[in-house]
């Protein structure tokens, strides 16, 4: 009993943190009504930033060098000590300095634009800049996990604290009292200040506030600065409380805090910091005493600590969902129209034969023999991502339900799949092989696609309660939870340090269909074409729901709760279908993911990577079955960013900072996607392959000539002439008269949607744009 | 005749506030009933407790001699129990036509699958979804957005939307709020044809010149209680309902308009 009373005070280190996390929490939501998924992200960044200072006086600014040219930089990173340890205080004030101007930043270029944007359109903002965080931090401070040092009293203990027989350290009790001292100061602040009193106003009434005299962008900005410079403490004071620093795991420190901030139904200090303190002391007893106990299961060992906060985050909004205060704006906008696919049996008449050419490549090697190497894993990635955004699709875009757990549902299949489609043990070559019954690869994928479904209708449960905003909340706790628990727990996966499960090579009709290809890459065209079918069926499962009663049920849904109800609507039973055809549709691209790289490992399931899917296609569309196919080709690994490779080979260390960026400026400027602007195009160039007769090509040669021709020429010069790779000449003719036209394209479509803006109404910009 | 709905003694608290107490009312089968009260006398509160959008304190309601209590709303819709919104709330990403449709489908555990195979099918309930929508003149507009129609048209596509049902009962809250006198009048014809296809209705407005010529029967509600009741020239005649509702003298121009009102209906009728 003594040593259960000694962890628990131990787990008041871990819950002083979360209490500064959660405080900043709840003081940017005060501010702006935004629940900010950033604010783990932007403590990771500050504590990278003190560590690196620290250690040898490097300070960096949070962005990176976007010019290409090596004489004329945007300054990114300062020697200030020719890498010695610099002084402590110099230390914590620059760190602290880049907590306000990443805050004022924020506030600024995100979250201000984006003031009067629909639920979704906020969440997406502060994914974007979670996502642009993480991004950042890879690229400056790589993937090293360096151990900082404790900052509150280093290396002091109380060898037997309160005679419970265990040494607790004083930088844990300092942390704790830290963060209540900071807790009574913000208090004051909020209770005696006009400043504060004013935030607490807007908060409970916006319009009110503005009447008042108070301009809610000042508030919110002060608030905005606040609540980073609390994760900016959050991030310095953490010192060994919160272990080696990783950019995954620090961010995913964000799910306690979360936990800790709803506690204090997002508004209260004081019961933020007590349950922030609550859930730091029950996770270090049962990490360290409960799984002590022999009656503890031994698979759950590893995940418990993270299963904490989860728990206490289902159960407080379950409980109290519907009493959390849902701040006022004054004015909210809804989310885009979800437009009714038409001619769906047209499009996949002409773009699937399209796409077979493209990837298998015309007989005789004219021109292309079909896609291999950079092309063929890039082209199947984008057809495997444009699967999983079509979860998305079906259930933000069409139901209103903000999903950040798709990708664990994606993972849960793939390893249930590879689990039953396994066969023998360890062998020499593959000593961590895991074995299995060996069943055939349909079975073995129904298995996994039924196990996604499972989880993601447990997952489900909660939303029928939570809705919006909230249920992001419970599902990037879930993504995250279920990683340590599930994906890296080798008690429950079997999988031992880090290897992965290796997938045996599909079969359909007696043809070889798996990815590996002859020369032992991963690039097997019958793969990509196989990918190409399962994609064009989901498109058309997905279509034909939108446009059948279950597509106008879930819009029902999405538009109006209360109405859908009193139209005869069964509200939670249709949020149990959406979430249930979404989790077969996340497990059928997990499969196929799994199958694309031959295998699959807890690495290709973190959330960071959902939260980078959910970007791109929220950046394609997230309302629109084009959306979802436009996010794939520009997701990480996609046909966009590999193109992108061939002019500057770093460019998939970017991906994440151009996604994160992408969705900030999709949200704000054009939240129905860049799908929309591409769908005519798509429109008028697939109607008219299927009806043009001789006399209009020659039309259309007549009009486009110069630019095939100067596109050719510029392909066979070589599109880019300091490129490195070795790709087909004809190749390079065909990607330039493309990249030609397209750029034509968007300049014309630029121009129509200018001219639209400006005539009176907005009726007339649908009218041009189709 | 048997009440159609019926409450007893049902009570909606907030706290300590009764926004409805003890409120009885019955609803005839082929009549329209009215419920009219100043704003904040409870009349949304009532419609809400009917519908299972608010619980019910104490009391009872029935509807077809059946109990409510515990019905989910939409249920309560499938049940023929239909309501309108004051503030519309239409599905804005469906189309006039598909906003009458997800009124009207029935739909059963496997109907997804069998969307995915066809999409369109025929529902068989295109014929009623055809009449609501031609009953009050929305035909044209039938394939648009209700986002570009005028406000209006929405309103009567809300309207449109709850026939659609084929409901044995239509609750509308405040149908005629921002309707001009003219379009309001219309309202008050459309409402005399529908109960002549068989539905009830129960009017809730605070438009004493609709409610008092159309309706049948009409019952006064101030402060969450039942003031008054009656055939609308009981109702007008009322000193109480004077005092407390109207106030003397815009009431008797209001009670004048509903006269001239029903004449003028009776008239063409």
């Amino acid at each position: 009993m003594k040593e259960a009373i000694a962890y628990s005070i131990m787990g008041l280190g871990a819950g002083g943190f979360y209490a500064l996390m959660a405080m900043g929490i709840v003081v940017a939501y005060k501010g702006s009504g935004v629940i900010n998924f950033s604010h783990g992200a932007i403590a990771m960044y500050v504590a990278f930033q003190f560590y690196n200072l620290r250690n040898e006086g490097v300070f960096r600014l949070p962005w990176f060098d976007i010019l290409p040219t090596s004489w004329l930089n945007i300054p990114v990173r300062f020697n200030l000590t020719d890498g010695q340890p610099m002084n402590f205080w110099l230390c914590v004030l620059l760190a602290l300095l880049t907590s306000v101007l990443i805050g004022a930043l924020i506030h600024y270029l995100v979250f201000k634009p984006l003031r009067n944007a629909a639920p979704l359109g906020k969440v997406i903002g502060a994914i974007g800049v979670m996502t642009y965080f993480l991004g950042v931090a890879s690229l400056q401070f790589g993937s090293t996990i360096p151990n900082p040092e404790a900052v509150l009293f280093k290396d002091v203990l109380f060898k037997n604290f309160l005679g419970l027989g265990l040494p607790v350290s004083v930088e844990a009790l300092g942390l704790a009292a830290s963060a209540i001292i900071v807790g009574a100061v913000l208090w004051a602040i909020f209770r005696y200040t006009r400043t504060g009193l004013a935030t607490r106003a807007a908060a409970g009434n916006e319009k009110g506030a503005v009447l008042l005299g108070y301009s809610p962008d000042k508030l919110a900005l002060f608030n905005w600065v606040l609540a980073a410079l609390l994760a900016g403490l959050a991030g310095i004071l953490a010192g060994t409380v919160t272990g080696s620093l990783s950019v995954g795991k620090f961010t995913a420190l964000i799910v306690p805090a979360l936990g800790a901030a709803l506690i204090g139904s997002m508004s209260s200090i004081p019961l933020a910091i007590g349950g922030a303190l609550l859930i730091g002391a029950l996770q270090t007893f049962t990490s360290t005493w409960m799984v002590g106990e022999s009656w503890f299961p031994s698979w759950l060992q590893s995940g418990a600590r993270d299963a904490i906060p989860l728990i206490i985050i289902v159960a407080v909004l379950f409980l109290k969902g519907k009493s959390l205060p849902i701040r006022g704006n004054i004015e909210e906008k809804r989310l885009p129209l979800a437009p009714y696919p038409k001619r769906v049996g047209k499009y996949v008449a002409i773009f699937v034969p399209l796409g077979f050419l493209f990837a298998a490549g015309l007989p005789g090697d004219f021109l292309w023999a079909g896609l291999t190497g950079n092309w063929g894993f890039s082209f199947t990635a984008s057809l495997v991502a444009a699967m999983f955004g079509l979860s998305f699709i079906i259930l933000a875009g069409y139901v209103g339900q903000i999903s950040l757990v798709q990708i664990s549902l994606a993972g849960t299949a793939a390893f249930i799949t590879a689990r039953f489609v396994a066969d023998k043990g360890p062998t020499a070559e593959s000593p961590f092989a895991v074995g299995g019954p060996h069943w055939p690869w349909p079975l073995a994928s129904l298995m996994g696609i039924i196990a996604a479904v499972v989880v993601g209708l447990i997952v489900a449960i909660p939303a029928l309660r939570i809705r919006g905003v909230q249920l992001a909340v419970v599902t990037i706790a879930a993504s995250i939870s279920m990683w340590t628990l599930f994906f890296d727990n080798p008690s429950a996966t079997k999988l031992q340090g880090g290897s992965a499960y290796e997938f045996g090579t599909p079969h359909f009709l007696g043809v070889d269909i798996g990815s590996t290809s002859s020369s032992g890459l991963t690039d097997n065209p019958k793969y990509t074409l196989f990918c190409l079918v399962v994609l064009a069926g989901l498109c058309v499962v997905v279509a034909n729901l939108r446009r059948g009663s279950t597509g106008r049920r879930f819009l029902a849904v999405r538009a109006n709760e209360r109405a859908a109800a009193s139209a005869g609507v069964n509200v939670p039973k249709t949020k149990i279908l959406a979430f249930g055809i979404a989790s077969a549709v996340a497990g059928v691209a997990g499969v196929m993911t799994a199958y694309q790289t031959a295998s699959t490992a807890a690495t290709n399931w973190e959330y960071g990577i959902g939260l980078s899917a959910l970007a791109f296609c929220y950046l394609g569309g997230i309302t629109s079955i084009n959306g979802a196919i436009l996010g794939g080709m520009i997701a990480g690994g996609g046909i966009v960013n590999t193109f992108g490779s061939f002019h500057s080979p770093g460019l998939y260390s970017y991906t994440a900072i151009l996604g994160g960026l992408g969705i900030v400026l999709t949200a704000i400027i054009h939240p129905a996607g860049q799908a929309s602007i591409f769908q005519p195009l798509m429109r008028h160039f697939g109607s008219w392959l299927l009806t043009a007769r001789g006399k209009e090509w020659g039309a259309v040669l007549k009009r486009l000539w110069p630019f095939l021709l100067g596109g050719g020429i510029w392909g066979a010069i070589g599109i880019n002439p300091w490129r490195t790779d070795s790709w087909n000449r004809g190749w390079a003719i065909v990607l330039g008269i493309f990249l030609v036209l397209f750029v034509r394209n968007i300049v014309i479509q630029v121009k129509a949607v200018k001219a639209a803006k400006a005539l009176p109404d907005t009726k007339s910009l649908q009218e041009v744009t189709a | 005749m048997s009440a159609l709905l019926e409450t007893n003694e049902l009570t909606v608290s907030y706290g300590g506030l009764h926004a409805n107490s003890n409120v009885n009312i019955k609803a005839e089968k082929g009549k329209l009933t009215g419920l009219i009260g100043p704003n904040g006398a409870g009349k949304t509160t009532f419609i809400d407790a009917i519908t299972g959008f608010t619980d019910v304190s104490s009391g009872r309601a029935e509807f077809n001699g059946n109990d409510l209590a515990g019905v989910p709303p939409s249920d309560r819709a499938k049940r023929g129990l239909v309501r309108t919104f004051q503030s519309l709330e239409l599905f804005e990403d469906l189309t006039v036509w598909d906003n009458l449709i997800v009124m009207a489908e029935e739909t059963k555990w496997w109907s997804f699958l069998a969307d995915i195979v066809k999409p369109n099918r025929v529902l068989g309930i295109e014929e009623q979804a055809e009449w609501a929508l031609n009953l009050l003149g929305l035909g044209e507009h039938r394939d648009k957005l209700t986002l570009d129609l005028s406000h209006g048209q929405r309103k009567l596509v809300s309207v449109a939307r709850a026939l659609a049902a084929k409901p044995s009962m239509l609750l509308l809250d405040e149908p005629a709020a921002g309707l001009d006198t003219v379009e309001s009048q219309q309202l008050g014809k459309h409402l005399r044809e529908i109960l002549k296809q068989d539905i009830s209705i129960f009017l809730i407005d605070h438009d004493m010149g609709l409610v008092l010529s159309v309706c049948d029967y009409i019952y006064v509600l101030d402060f969450g209680k039942i003031i008054a009741e009656g055939t609308p020239e009981e109702v007008r005649n009322n000193p109480e309902v004077k005092r407390a509702y109207l106030g003397e003298t815009a009431g008797e121009m209001q009670a004048e308009e509903g006269v001239a009102a029903a004449r003028s209906l009776s008239g063409e009728g």
